[in-house]
C-alpha cells in the first residue's frame, strides 16, 4: 500500500473512531444504560448527565496512563532491580548511587545549572525586552537575539566550540588571551568554572523565547498604571521594578520553571563539548553511562532526575493555571 | 493536485523499479577476473540455494565502510539468490540492545568488540555458531586459537559455546610517521623503544616535538589513551599478565597497570613530547590530531595510532608507519595489539548459517582485501590482492606477531572498558595521580561483580 493511502486511512480510521466512539457511547447511555422513559425518567436523565464526561474522558485518560503513568511505575519497580533485571535489590541501586562520588558530582552539577541556567536567562530577557520596548530598531534586535532559539542543542555547542577553542587563531577567548601576551589554553579544562562556560550556550540559546513571553507581557501592562506613577513622581527604574514587575511576576515565574524543567532534561550540550569529563558530569549525562550496560542503575538515575523536575513542574502548573484566570 | 498525485504515482514507480534492481547485483570486481579465489566462490554457489530468502544484519559500519561491507554482500546475494539487508548505525551498541530485548532482533549482527557480544550470549540473544565452525578457525587462521577464544562465551544456560566470528580485524602497534619530515630532519625509524626514546629526547633537543596525541572523541572521549596504556602493558609484562589484568583477576590498582599509565604519562604528560602541550591531548579530536605529522614545517613526528588512521590523513600525504617497538631490555618478543569485528547470529535462519559459511571463503575476505582498510588472520587468502603494499606489510605484522593481545578495553566489561578506563585516562592527562585513577576504576569494577 503506497505511504500516501496509508497515511488517508489511517486519518479516516482515527477521526471516524473518535467519532465513531462518542456518538456510540452517547447513544448507549442514553437509549441502553439509563433511558430517558419509563418510571424513573428524569433520575436516569442526571444519572447519565453524572457519568457521560467519565465516558468523554475515558479514552484521553486511558492514553495518558498507558504512555506516562505506567511507565513511571514501571520504571520505579524496575530501578529496584539489579542490572540486569533479573535479583530484587530494594534501595540497593539508590543506595549505590549517592555513595558514588561521581554522581554527587553531577547533582551537584545540576543543581547548579537549574539555579544559574534560569535566573540568568529570565533576567536578560526581561532586560533586552525592556530596552528594545521603545527603540526604533527594537525589533531588529530581537529577531537577532531569538535566532539562536532556532539552533538545535548541538549546532549551538559545535558553534561554541569555535568560540573557547585551544588555538588562538580559532577560539575568540585565547586570541584575545594571547593578544595580551597570555598563554593559550583550554578554557573546559578549566576545573568548576568551565560548567559555567557550558551554561552560556544555553543561556544564549534561551534567552531570546525568555524575552519574547516577557515582552508581551511587559505590552500588557496597563497604560494608566504607569501613567499614575509617572505623575507620583516615580523615575524609570521605580516604574520598571515598582509597577511593572510585580504585575507581570506571573509570566515571569511560568518564564522560570519552563527553562528550570528544560535545564533538567539538557544533555547534548554536555555530551558534545565535553563527554561529561573535567567535572562537567551532569545528571542525564551520568545516566548514558549506565545505560545499556546497568539498567538498574540507570532507571534509578533517571527516577533521581524526575524526583527533581516534580516539583518545579507542579509550581510551573499552577503559575500557569493562575496566569489563565 | 492532480499533478501532485501524478508525481506520487512516478515516485513510486521508481523505488519499484529500484526494488527490483537489487536482484541484479553489480558485481565490484568480475567473477572470473583477476587474481581472486573464484574457486570457493563457485564452489560455495554450487553448495547453496537461497533464493527468495531474506537476511538481515545490522552493524557499526555507516559511510564508506557501509559501502565495502555491501560490495562483499553483492557476492553472497548473487552466490545464493537471496537478499540482504545491510543497515549500518553509529549507535550499533545501543540499538542491538534495544532490539534483542525488543524481540526486532536482526538475523547476524556485527559487533565492534567482544564485550558485548558476551553481553549478549549471557542474556540468550545468541545463537551458537554451527559445532564445525571452531575447528575451522583453528585451521584457517593464524593463531587460531586465540581467535576461537576471543569468540567464545557462556550462554544464557551457562554453556559455553563459540558465538562470534572474527572477520576484519585491526591493528593497533603502529607508529605512524612522514617520511619526507624524518629524511628532512635525518632520522632514523627506531627498532627497539631504546631508541625510540632516545629519538624522543633528540628531537627535543632539535626544538621539535616528537608526539602529536589526541584524545578527543566525542562521547567516548579518552579512547586512544586506553590503546597507549595497552600496549605500554604489553611491552613491559609477560601475556599471563595482560590476561590476567584484562579479567581483573590482578586488579585494576595493581603496580604493573599503574607502571603502564605512568608509562604513557612519560609521553602525554610531558609538554615538551606533545604537540600543543599537555593540555591539547585530551582536547585534540583524535581525527585530527595526526595532521600535524604533514604540515610544513611538521609540528611532529609520530602518531599511534591504529590501521584505520588514514582515512583521516590528507589527500596527498605521504605516510607511513613502523611497529610500536618493544623494549629490548624486557624480552618479550614482539607483542603485537588488535582489535576485530565478529559476526554473531542475533535470529537463527537458513540464510544466516549460510552467511557464515560464506565468510569461511577466502573470497568473502580477498573482495574487501582489495579495497581498502581490510586485514584478516585468513591464511588461505591470497596477499597479492592487498590494495596497497602498506595494507600488506600490516598484515604481516598481524600474521608474524610473537604475541597477539586483543584490545583489553574491548574485553572488559563495557561499563569499565568503554566507559571509566576512557574518562579515568582524560582525568590522569588532566593531572590526577595514576595510583588514584586506578583505584577508582578498580572500585567501579569491585562493584559491578
Amino acid at each position: 500500500m503506497p505511504p500516501i493511502l496509508q497515511g488517508i486511512i489511517t486519518i479516516i480510521i482515527g477521526v471516524g473512531g473518535c467519532v465513531g466512539y462518542f456518538y456510540a457511547a452517547n447513544l448507549f447511555l442514553d437509549k441502553v444504560l439509563f433511558p430517558a422513559r419509563g418510571p424513573n425518567a428524569g433520575r436516569n436523565i442526571n444519572r447519565a448527565n453524572i457519568v457521560r464526561p467519565w465516558v468523554f474522558l475515558f479514552p484521553a485518560v486511558f492514553a495518558l496512563g498507558l504512555y506516562l503513568v505506567y511507565p513511571v511505575i514501571g520504571s520505579f519497580i524496575r530501578s529496584m532491580y539489579d542490572r540486569s533485571g533479573d535479583e530484587f535489590v530494594g534501595a540497593g541501586n539508590y543506595i549505590r548511587l549517592f555513595n558514588n562520588p561521581d554522581f554527587r558530582q553531577a547533582f551537584l552539577n545540576n543543581i547548579l545549572w537549574a539555579l544559574v541556567v534560569p535566573a540568568v536567562t529570565t533576567f536578560m530577557g526581561l532586560l533586552i525586552a525592556q530596552l528594545t520596548d521603545r527603540l526604533k530598531w527594537g525589533n531588529i534586535a530581537k529577531s537577532i537575539i531569538f535566532m539562536p532559539m532556532a539552533i538545535s542543542f548541538v549546532g549551538a555547542s559545535l558553534i561554541w566550540k569555535f568560540v573557547y577553542a585551544q588555538d588562538p587563531d580559532l577560539g575568540i577567548i585565547n586570541a584575545i588571551r594571547t593578544s595580551f601576551g597570555g598563554e593559550a589554553l583550554d578554557p573546559l579544562q578549566i576545573p568548576f568554572w568551565n560548567n559555567f562556560l557550558l551554561m552560556v550556550i544555553l543561556i544564549w540559546i534561551q534567552t531570546g523565547f525568555a524575552m519574547v513571553i516577557l515582552s508581551a507581557a511587559l505590552r500588557g501592562v496597563p497604560e494608566e498604571t504607569i501613567e499614575a506613577a509617572i505623575i507620583d513622581g516615580a523615575n524609570s527604574f521605580q516604574v520598571f521594578f515598582k509597577i511593572k514587575v510585580p504585575q507581570i511576576i506571573g509570566t515571569i515565574v511560568v518564564v522560570w520553571t519552563t527553562i528550570t524543567i528544560l535545564v533538567l532534561k539538557v544533555f547534548d550540550i554536555v555530551y558534545t563539548m565535553t563527554g561529561g569529563n573535567y567535572g562537567t558530569e551532569i545528571l542525564p549525562s551520568f545516566m548514558m553511562d549506565f545505560m545499556f550496560r546497568d539498567d538498574g542503575q540507570a532507571t534509578a538515575v533517571a527516577f533521581v532526575i524526575m524526583l527533581v523536575v516534580l516539583p518545579v513542574m507542579i509550581w510551573n502548573i499552577v503559575q500557569a493555571r493562575k496566569e489563565m484566570r | 493536485m492532480k499533478k501532485f498525485y501524478l508525481a506520487s504515482a512516478a515516485a513510486l514507480a521508481i523505488s519499484a523499479t529500484g526494488a527490483l534492481a537489487d536482484g541484479h547485483v553489480e558485481h565490484i570486481f568480475p567473477v572470473g577476473e583477476g587474481a581472486f579465489n573464484w574457486d570457493s566462490y563457485t564452489a560455495y554457489a554450487d553448495a547453496f540455494d537461497l533464493t527468495g530468502q531474506e537476511l538481515t544484519i545490522t552493524g557499526p559500519w555507516t559511510g564508506a565502510d557501509a559501502e565495502l561491507v555491501n560490495a562483499v554482500i553483492d557476492y553472497f546475494e548473487s552466490a545464493t539468490g537471496a537478499s540482504v539487508q545491510y543497515s549500518g548505525s553509529d549507535n550499533f551498541e545501543q540499538d542491538i540492545v534495544i532490539a534483542t530485548q525488543a524481540g526486532s532482533a536482526p538475523n547476524i549482527a556485527v559487533f565492534p568488540q567482544p564485550g558485548l557480544m558476551t553481553d549478549l550470549a549471557a542474556r540468550g540473544a545468541l545463537t551458537p555458531l554451527a559445532p564445525e565452525t571452531a575447528d575451522w578457525i583453528r585451521a584457517n587462521y593464524a593463531a587460531g586459537d586465540s581467535w576461537v577464544s576471543l569468540g567464545t562465551a557462556a550462554g544464557a544456560d551457562g554453556e559455553e559455546g563459540l558465538f562470534g566470528f572474527f572477520y576484519k580485524v585491526d591493528l593497533k602497534s603502529l607508529v605512524w610517521y612522514s617520511p619526507e619530515a624524518f629524511e628532512e630532519a635525518g632520522y632514523d625509524v627506531p627498532e627497539t623503544m631504546e631508541e625510540l626514546l632516545a629519538l624522543n629526547d633528540q628531537i627535543v633537543a632539535d626544538g621539535e616535538t616528537p608526539w602529536c596525541i589526541g584524545l578527543g572523541s566525542g562521547g567516548a572521549t579518552g579512547w586512544p589513551a586506553t590503546d597507549w596504556v595497552e600496549d605500554l602493558m604489553l611491552r613491559t609484562q609477560s601475556p599471563d599478565v595482560y590476561d590476567a589484568w584484562v579479567s581483573n583477576e590482578m586488579p585494576f590498582n595493581s603496580p604493573e597497570v599503574i607502571n603502564a599509565i605512568e608509562t604513557f604519562g612519560t609521553f602525554a604528560r610531558n609538554g615538551d613530547y606533545v604537540n600543543g602541550g599537555v593540555e591539547a591531548v585530551a582536547a585534540t579530536d583524535f581525527r585530527e590530531s595526526p595532521l600535524g605529522l604533514f604540515t610544513f614545517p611538521a609540528e611532529c613526528y609520530m602518531h599511534r595510532q591504529a590501521s584505520f588512521i588514514p582515512t583521516f590523513f590528507p589527500e596527498d600525504a605521504d605516510s607511513d608507519f613502523f611497529y610500536f617497538p618493544a623494549f629490548e631490555s624486557e624480552d618479550l618478543g614482539s607483542p603485537v595489539l588488535g582489535a576485530g569485528t565478529l559476526f554473531g547470529i542475533t535470529q537463527d535462519s537458513d540464510a544466516a548459517q549460510a552467511f557464515m559459511a560464506f565468510l569461511q571463503t577466502e573470497i568473502s575476505h580477498e573482495i574487501w582485501m582489495a579495497q581498502s582498510g581490510f586485514l584478516t588472520p585468513h591464511t588461505g587468502v591470497n596477499s597479492e590482492l592487498f590494495a596497497s603494499d602498506t595494507l600488506r606489510q600490516m598484515n604481516d605484522i598481524l600474521l608474524g606477531a610473537t604475541t597477539f593481545r586483543f584490545d583489553a578495553s574491548d574485553l572488559m566489561p563495557s561499563e569499565i572498558g568503554q566507559g571509566i578506563f576512557w574518562s579515568g585516562m582524560v582525568d590522569y592527562v588532566g593531572g590526577e595521580d595514576a595510583a588514584s585513577v586506578a583505584g577508582r576504576i578498580q572500585d567501579r569494577w569491585a562493584e559491578i561483580q
